[in-house]
This record gives C-alpha cells, sequence and structure tokens, in this order.
C-alpha cells in the first residue's frame, strides 16, 4: 500500500500509466516555498476538521488537532514524497492522504490527553459527552439525526471508514492509506459498518 | 460453509458494496438520486447507504478559527524561510536541551555571539517543551539546528578583517597627545642608542 511511487514503471518494461496527482503541483510550491502552503491549508482545512469533529465532538477540540496537524504537516513537508497504490483513481491526493493521516495521528494523541486531563465545564456536569466517546457526543446534539447516531455508535475503524467514504468522499484506496490497512480490509469494514448501521436503523425503525 | 468459504463470501459482497458506493457518490455530483446497484446487494444496505449519503455532512470550522490559522502558519512559513535562507552559508549547531551544559573545551564556547545565541535557544527550547507539556506532544530527541546562519557570522569576520587592515594600514596619529607620545619614545630611544619602532 503506497509503496510504489506515482510516474514509475510497472515490473518489466511495460510502461505504466498513472494519473497526475491533482496536488501535485501546489505540493511542489509549497516545498520551494512555505509561505505558499497556504493554498493546500485552504483546500483542505475544512476536511481535515470535519473528520475530527466527527471523530471527537467537540468543536474546540476539532480545532486544536487541525491547528496541530497543519502545523505538523508544514513542519514536514519537505520530506513529503508522492506515492500511491496502483490503482488509485484519476481523483485519488497522496497529499490528502498524507495530511489525513498526519489528523488521524493527532487525534489520537488529543484523546490520551483529554482523558489525562479531563475538564468538564461546571454547567455542563451531569450531560457532558466524554470526547473519547463519539456515541455520547453525538447523542447529546439536540439535532442530532438517527443516522448520525448509528455512525456514532459504530466501532473505531468502521466508524472512520464511513466518514472519510462519505464525508470526505474518499475512495476505498484513500481510506486504506489513512487507517494503514488494505484495501480488501476496509471495503470488508465498510461492508460491515453499512449493515450495522442498515441493522440500528431498522430495529429503531428509522429505515426509510 | 467453511471459514474461508464465508471469509471470501463477505469479500464478494463487500465488493459489491464498494461498487455501489462508488456509484452514489458518483451520482451525488450528478444530482442524481440514487445509482444502479448490482442485484446481489441486499436492500438494506443499499437503504442505509443511501441515507448516510444524505445525512453525513461535512462540518466547517469558523471563518474566525480558519483565518487565526492561516496567519500562525504564515508566521511559521516565514520562519522556515529565514532559516531555509540563512541554511544556504550558516553552521549547523547542536540545539541545546533544557538541561545542557556547554561542554568544556568547546572552541565554541568563548564565541561571544554563540553564546547569545545559545542562550537564546535555552530560553526558546524551555518554553517549547512547556507548551508541548501543555498540549501532550512528545518531544523528539533533540536534533541539530541552524543557529544565527552566515549573514552575521560572515558581517563579523568582515568586519573584524576590516579593523585590523585599518590598524595596519594607518597612517601617523595628528592629534597634540599621540605626537607628544611618540616624541618622548623617540627621545627615550635615542638616549638608549637604538631605534624608535615605527608606529
Amino acid at each position: 500500500m503506497f509503496g510504489r511511487g506515482r510516474g514509475g514503471e510497472a515490473a518489466g518494461s511495460v510502461r505504466r500509466v498513472v494519473p497526475l496527482d491533482p496536488d501535485r503541483s501546489l505540493v511542489r510550491t509549497a516545498q520551494a516555498d512555505p509561505a505558499r502552503f497556504d493554498a493546500l491549508y485552504r483546500k483542505y482545512v475544512a476536511q481535515v476538521y470535519s473528520f475530527a469533529y466527527h471523530e471527537l465532538g467537540d468543536h474546540h477540540e476539532a480545532e486544536d488537532v487541525t491547528e496541530q496537524a497543519f502545523l505538523l504537516a508544514l513542519g514536514a513537508l519537505a520530506r513529503f514524497r508522492e506515492e500511491a497504490p496502483d490503482d488509485a483513481g484519476p481523483e485519488a491526493s497522496t497529499f490528502r492522504v498524507w495530511l489525513l493521516r498526519i489528523a488521524r495521528n493527532a487525534i489520537a494523541n488529543q484523546r490520551r490527553t483529554v482523558r489525562r486531563r479531563p475538564a468538564t465545564p461546571l454547567d455542563a456536569v451531569g450531560e457532558a459527552a466524554a470526547p473519547d466517546d463519539p456515541e455520547r457526543a453525538v447523542l447529546a446534539r439536540a439535532d442530532a439525526s438517527a443516522a448520525w447516531a448509528a455512525v456514532a455508535r459504530l466501532p473505531g475503524d468502521r466508524r472512520r471508514a464511513v466518514v472519510l467514504r462519505f464525508v470526505e468522499e474518499m475512495t476505498t484506496a484513500e481510506i486504506a492509506g489513512v487507517l494503514g490497512r488494505s484495501e480488501g480490509a476496509v471495503r470488508v469494514l465498510l461492508h460491515r459498518a453499512l449493515r450495522s448501521v442498515a441493522r440500528d436503523l431498522g430495529e429503531r425503525g428509522e429505515a426509510r | 460453509m467453511t471459514s474461508a468459504a464465508a471469509l471470501e463470501s463477505v469479500e464478494i459482497e463487500a465488493l459489491v458494496t464498494d461498487r455501489y458506493l462508488d456509484a452514489l457518490l458518483a451520482a451525488a455530483e450528478r444530482r442524481a438520486p440514487d445509482a444502479p446497484a448490482d442485484p446481489s446487494l441486499d436492500p438494506a444496505l443499499r437503504r442505509a447507504a443511501l441515507r448516510l449519503r444524505d445525512e453525513l455532512v461535512r462540518v466547517h470550522p469558523s471563518f474566525r478559527f480558519e483565518e487565526r490559522l492561516a496567519r500562525r502558519l504564515a508566521e511559521a512559513a516565514a520562519g522556515m524561510r529565514l532559516a531555509v535562507a540563512a541554511g544556504g552559508e550558516g553552521a549547523i549547531l547542536p540545539f541545546p536541551g533544557a538541561g545542557d551544559d556547554f561542554r568544556a573545551g568547546d572552541p565554541l564556547v568563548d564565541d561571544p555571539l554563540l553564546r547569545f545565541a545559545r542562550g537564546g535557544a535555552l530560553r526558546a527550547n524551555a518554553a517549547l517543551r512547556a507548551n508541548a507539556a501543555l498540549h501532550g506532544i512528545r518531544l523528539l530527541p533533540r536534533r541539530p539546528l541552524l543557529v544565527g546562519g552566515a549573514v552575521t557570522s560572515a558581517a563579523l569576520s568582515l568586519a573584524g578583517a576590516a579593523f585590523v587592515a585599518w590598524r595596519l594600514t594607518r597612517g601617523a596619529p595628528t592629534d597634540p597627545m599621540a605626537r607628544a607620545v611618540r616624541l618622548a619614545r623617540a627621545a627615550r630611544a635615542a638616549r638608549e642608542g637604538s631605534p624608535a619602532e615605527p608606529d
């Protein structure tokens, strides 16, 4: 997974035609001049923030994670290498996968930090959701839909795969890159997640 | 059904589901309500996928946060540009840890400019560690850091060379006190029978 550089050749002398990473020019520009990182930031800030928010269920923590992820990405941009799986689609961005992988690690760090130093406003005691408990976080929202709640009840990687697929509209190959799993494993994760959501909605009489 | 056959069956079902999701998300871009699906796809899964496509939406950060982070990134990028610019001719120095002492016999210790720079680095390092502890970020072991850079050190070297050259080539002093000192020294040398050294 993500082991072969784009633009390379397949085994033997058969030349492989691979799609152009849509972020290639932006990444190269930013690598040459860090001040040009702003274009990549503007393009992906909502995706990183949204991913963090769906995982943590708290706007402030999502902001913290977004900030950490982009600062880390800026600092490590010089070391970024464009790599893609063999069957990545033409819309696949390896920079986006790399960035969301950084965000995923930042989310994990944030959860560990919050577990060590839990803080709850006094007026919310008794009904605040734990930041590492997306199910309670989503259920606590007055406007949370049954579908949202069903997704929040999914276990870790199934939930992440669903959010990345439906919210970030990533391909299976890209999700595999973010989660560090094979594409087959991600397909099975998504399939099982959908089955759980369907069962959950059916049991609650929510299915349309 | 054996476990291997069951696994294969799940993988096939997962592949069918994945193809449907690809078609469904592509249909959303065309604003189509649904996409064709393989007849073997469970209708309950299809309904759940449609529901998730319609109800899972991207959450956007506030404009204020977005602009604040943009400014912070711009500041960080400007710092990186300075380091890169200085890195062309600068020297790599070890970044001192919070508890590090300068080693005895280190030729750099006596350089006042570097001592100043390292003092600043120590203070910056202490602030960095405090901030990392506050946010629960694990810091990597110390790494070399470019300090100062070529502009400052080269400017000092040039200034030193120019000063020495000026001292060696300057003419006789013209102020009265200097003339008096020179005359006194010449007279003393004449008394002692040796020529006075030129200034």
